[in-house]
Parts: structure tokens; sequence; C-alpha cells
């Protein structure tokens, strides 16, 4: 009877000894180093000598207009009395906002995270129809181990890829804002006002945590797609395909659609984990962070079964 | 006969209303190679993909080494390995690679087993080189290696010689031979090459339309057979005929050219011989054959064959 170790490891070995993987990763590399070269591009553009000044100024501006606009409503009003208390803040604490700290590149590369997602769904989406295409899945399957360890193994080796991806490209942004400003923003504090009014000093690391781990919901939710999809057509074209066009299309349907209560049950609607944070709004507005997080749930445990019945119970016959 | 290595009971293999498989059960002793044999869409794949659980059985039971396939999954096919039509290898690995990935499924396949299999099919000169270099005769001992690796008792064969030319096919006849002396494997092969399973195996099924027709053993086939085929060279076969026809009125003779051709007892060739030379025939050749498997097989199946 096969380990599940050993069922990994091979699956691991399918996974880097195919060139494309490497491809892949120096792909990702690239991205991040082009992101970091061009946010040292930008920020040499600006003046730094005068921030103070500059600062002082804005907060003036800002003012100004709360006083003026009577029309503005109550989340504009305290988005920019935020802002002000935040300017305040770096001016008694001398810290240059507009000067990247190595977080900054880290929190930029968040964002690239949508590129580790179709990473790992082109991955996924082969993980078992690629089997099929190679002939392979035969002898795969004819040996001392059930095809739900096998698909286990698979799913687990894919996530390890995803895993492998996220920790490269924070640790190539982190690599890429040493280079480029040096350790001196390390120990920089995160500013936000909580909701006693008061400016809080939280840590960076914390921070870029977070915004990792809310790009991580929706890349644990499309590539658990793809690989459904992989299972149940066994046909990679096909799970790359739809997978990339749902999350493509999937924010545009929802906001198309936000009309109507019923698109609170789309995965699209619940997958963006942000609209929740402070100062955003979610689609509906009876949609809260558990109902959220429920619906995931519910959508993770259907594809998990859907390719967990297709996979184990249908024949092989060609 | 000894205790039998895989027993197949009442297999049933339904799709939709159709009956591919019906109700097919033998059994398979160790250390014999068993034939499957019939004409294309017999169910002969489906039967082999149903012993390895690649199709699901509708009904019935599949033991191997009195292990249920269906409920002991796992387990059963730890005594297995399987050669499947064409086998397809991970292209970008090396082909020890891909012999690493088989062994590590199986408990206790050593290093030096890898190595001991590659030796016997001799491949150890370009074992490291990447599959998509290997030509399809590499590729299929490549396949066989991976079978063997962790010792198993049946060995399944699912179409083997499919694209093989005459000396891969010679080859792999050999191996299995040796295979059988002399680790006391028992293997099932599945072909539509007649001739290749009258050399290579001790038994053949012949199914039909999903049902088994018959179980024999090449062996008895070839002794018993009482029935020959006769073939007479003479110089006049229309007299030949004449006086064949009158001294034995039981006989069916048919005229092939020059040839008188029939089907007889081994016993019976001194007396028609006797009456051809008393008859002032000039006798070039009589000689004898035994139905080969093709015209048995032509005979039971109705000659349904679509090779």
């Amino acid at each position: 009877m096969s380990s599940m170790r050993n069922l990994i490891r091979n699956e691991n070995m399918k996974i880097y000894r195919r060139p494309r993987t490497w491809v892949m990763i120096c792909f990702l590399l690239l991205a991040i180093g082009l992101m970091s070269g061009l946010m040292k591009w930008d920020e040499s553009r600006n003046n730094h000598s005068n921030w103070q000044q500059n600062l002082t100024e804005q907060n003036q501006q800002w003012q100004k207009q709360l006083q003026d606009d009577k029309k503005m409503d109550s989340d504009d009003k305290e988005f920019i009395s935020e802002k002000i208390k935040t300017n305040e803040y770096y001016l008694a604490k001398n810290i240059n906002p507009n000067e990247l700290s190595l977080w900054d590149y880290v929190n930029g590369s968040a964002s690239l995270i949508m590129l580790v997602t179709i990473l790992t769904v082109i991955v996924a989406a082969d993980m078992i129809a690629a089997e099929f295409s190679w002939g392979t899945i035969k002898l795969l399957l004819v040996g001392p181990a059930s095809r739900t360890k096998i698909m286990l193994s698979k799913y687990i080796s894919t996530m390890g890829f995803a895993l492998l991806l996220l920790l490269i490209s924070f640790a190539a942004a982190f690599a890429a804002g040493a280079v480029l400003q040096g350790f001196d923003g390390l120990t920089q504090p995160y500013l936000s006002v909580g909701p006693d009014g008061i400016v809080h000093e939280s840590s960076m690391i914390v921070n870029s945590i977070q915004k990792y781990g809310y790009a991580v919901v929706s890349l644990l939710m499309y590539v658990t797609l793809a690989f459904m999809i992989s299972a149940a057509f066994r046909s990679s074209t096909m799970a790359i395909a739809f997978s990339l066009l749902f999350m493509l299309v999937g924010n545009t349907i929802t906001m198309i659609l936000s009309g109507y209560s019923w698109v609170k049950y789309l995965l699209f609607a619940n997958i963006d984990l942000t609209q929740y944070i402070e100062g955003s709004s979610p689609i509906r507005p009876e949609m809260t962070l558990a109902f959220s997080i429920s619906m995931l749930v519910a959508y993770y445990v259907v594809f998990q079964l859907i390719s967990w019945l297709l996979f184990t119970r249908r024949d092989v016959a060609a | 006969m000894q205790e039998a290595v895989l027993q197949l009971r009442n297999v049933t293999k339904t799709i939709g209303r159709r009956t591919i498989v019906d109700n097919l059960s033998f059994e398979v002793p160790a250390g014999e190679v068993f034939g499957f044999l019939g004409p294309n869409g017999a169910g002969k794949t489906t039967t082999i993909r149903m012993i390895v659980g690649l199709i699901s059985m509708t009904k019935g039971e599949v033991l191997i080494k009195g292990v249920s396939v269906r409920k002991h999954f796992e387990q059963a096919m730890t005594h297995i390995g399987a050669i499947v039509e064409n086998p397809e290898m991970y292209k970008f690995l090396s082909g020890y690679q891909n012999l690493v990935h088989y062994a590590r499924r199986h408990t206790g396949v050593t290093k030096e087993r890898i190595a001991e299999v590659v030796q016997l099919v001799g491949l150890q000169n370009r074992i490291h080189e990447k599959v998509k270099r290997y030509s399809l005769g590499m590729r299929q001992r490549l396949g066989v290696a991976q079978a063997l690796l962790h010792r198993p008792s049946v060995l399944i064969l699912d179409e083997p010689t499919n694209g093989l030319d005459p000396a891969g096919i010679r080859e792999l006849r050999d191996y299995l031979r040796k295979l059988t002396q002399e680790e006391g494997i028992s293997v099932i092969v599945s072909s539509h090459l007649l001739s290749e399973m009258e050399l290579m195996c001790d038994r053949v099924a012949i199914i039909q339309g999903g049902k088994l027709i018959d179980v024999r053993s090449m062996q008895e086939t070839r002794e018993d057979s009482s029935q020959l085929k006769l073939l007479i060279d003479v110089n006049n076969p229309q007299l030949a005929y004449r006086v064949l026809t009158e001294s034995f009125t039981d006989m069916r003779i048919s005229m092939n050219g020059s040839q008188l051709e029939t089907m007889t007892e081994k016993a019976r060739i001194p007396e028609i011989t006797r009456r051809l030379v008393q008859a002032d025939l000039d006798v070039y050749g009589i000689s004898a054959s035994q139905k080969s498997l093709e015209d048995r097989f032509l005979e039971m199946t109705g000659g349904e064959m679509v090779v």
C-alpha cells in the first residue's frame, strides 16, 4: 500500500521536473522585479526635500474642504479626517510617508498574487487532466493506492506549489525592497485610525501578511475550481479556460448584477473579503463577513465533493 | 491444479441496457499464462480493466490471491503488475525516474531491485535518458520493468503486442516465458493476434458477446485433437477424389487446385495412402497438420472476427 508521503513526492517530482514549472517561477520573479523597478522609478520622480511642507499644505486643503462642502456624506468626511490625523502623526514623528520602505514592495507584491493564482491554476488544471492526455492514468491507477489517495496527493502537491510561489513572491519583493531602499524602513510602523479616533501603530509585517491572506482566499477558491474541472472533464484546456474566465469576469458580473439580492450567493461576490474592511462596503448591504465565509466554505466543500465523486467513481475506459 | 491466484466470480458489466460482460467466471492458477481471446468488442479489455479496477463491475467479484479487488483494492493491487497497451510513460522524466515513480507506490522496492529489473529488461545503458528519446520497443521494455518492480504474483497485459514489430513481439514472449518459469508469475494476456496467443499461452478463454464460450488448455488441444487436417498432393486429383469418396463415405473432401483437403483421424492415414497407391495414383506428398487456434477460434465464434 502506498504511503501518502511517497505519493506526494511522486506528484512533486512530476511538477518540478517539468521545465514549464521553472519558466513559471522565472516569470513570477521577472514580474516582481519589474514592479519593484517601476515603484522605484516612480518614487525617484518626486521631490522629497520639502515633504513636511507638502503634508502641511495638503492638510490645510482638506480642512478647508471639510468646512466648505456641506453636502459631503459622512463616510467621505470620516475618510478625510482620518487622512488628516495620519498626516499629523507623520509630521509629529518625522516620518516621510512618500518615501518607500521595503514593506511597500512587499505590499505591492500582494497585488501580484493574481499572477500566482493564474500560474497555480495552470498547474492545477494539468494535475489530473494531463495524466489522461499522456495516457499515464492507467498505470497510475493500477497500483496499491486508492483513487481518493491519489487525488488527495495531487491536491496537496498543487497547494504546495501555490505556497512555494507565495513564499517566492514575498521573499523576492522583500529582497527587492532591501536592495532598492535598504533596511531602514524595516521597523517603520503601519498607521491606522482606530474606532476611537486615535492613530495606532501596528507592525508592518502583520499588515503585509494580512494583505497576502486576503489574496490567498481567492487563490484557494480558483485553484480548487480548476482542480475540480480538471477532475470532472479530464481536460486541462477547459479547466484553465473556465477558471480564468470566472476570475476575470467574476467581478464585472457581480457589479452588473449587484441590484439583485441573489447576487450575494455567487462565488465572486464573496471571494473578496476586503469588502468588509473598515472604509469599504460590501456588494450587498445585507452581506456580513460571517455570511461570506460560510458561502466560501460551502463552495469549497461542493468543489471538493464533485471532484472526488467524479474522479473516484468514473470508469477509465479510453 | 495449484491454488488459484486469480478468480473471477460472476463478473458482470452493464452500461445502460447493454451487457458488455455477462456472468464471467474462471480461475487462473499460479505460474500459468492465461490468454483472453475474442473478436473486437467481445469484452476482453473491459474484463481486464475490471480486474485491475479501472472499470467498476456491476455485479460479481474478482479475487487476487483471495483478496477482493472491490473491497480491498489497495491490498489486492500489491499483487498485480500491469502492462497496458502502448505503455505511456512520463516523457519529461528519465526512464529511471519513471521507475522510481512506480517504485515509490509500493513498500520495499529497493534501489538494488530497480537496478536488477533494469538489467533484466536490458535497459541499463539508456536508463538515465529522457523517455521521449526512447523507441517504442524501449518504452515497452520500460513498461515491463515497471510491472515487475514489486515482484507481483499476477502480470496483466492488455494488448501488449500492439504496435510492436515481430522482433519486439518475440522478445516480449521470451520475457514472459522466463518470468513464469523462473519467478512463478501468472500472466493474463489479451490479444487478437491468434498465432501469438498460441505460442504464449497455456490456456485460453474464448469470449464472445461478453460471454465465456470456452476455456481450453493449449496442451490438451494439441494432444487430444484426433482430427488432423490432411493435404494430399497427387498427379490426378479428380481420380483421387473419386477413389476416396467411394472408400470413405463419411469423409468430406474438398479439392483445392491440385491438392485434396480433408479432416480425418491419424489412424486413417495409412489406409488412405494404400487406396491411393492401389488406384495407381502418383502421390507426391501427404501432409497432416493440426488445426490451428485460428481455425478453432473461427469455428467457435462463427467467423465473426474483425482483426
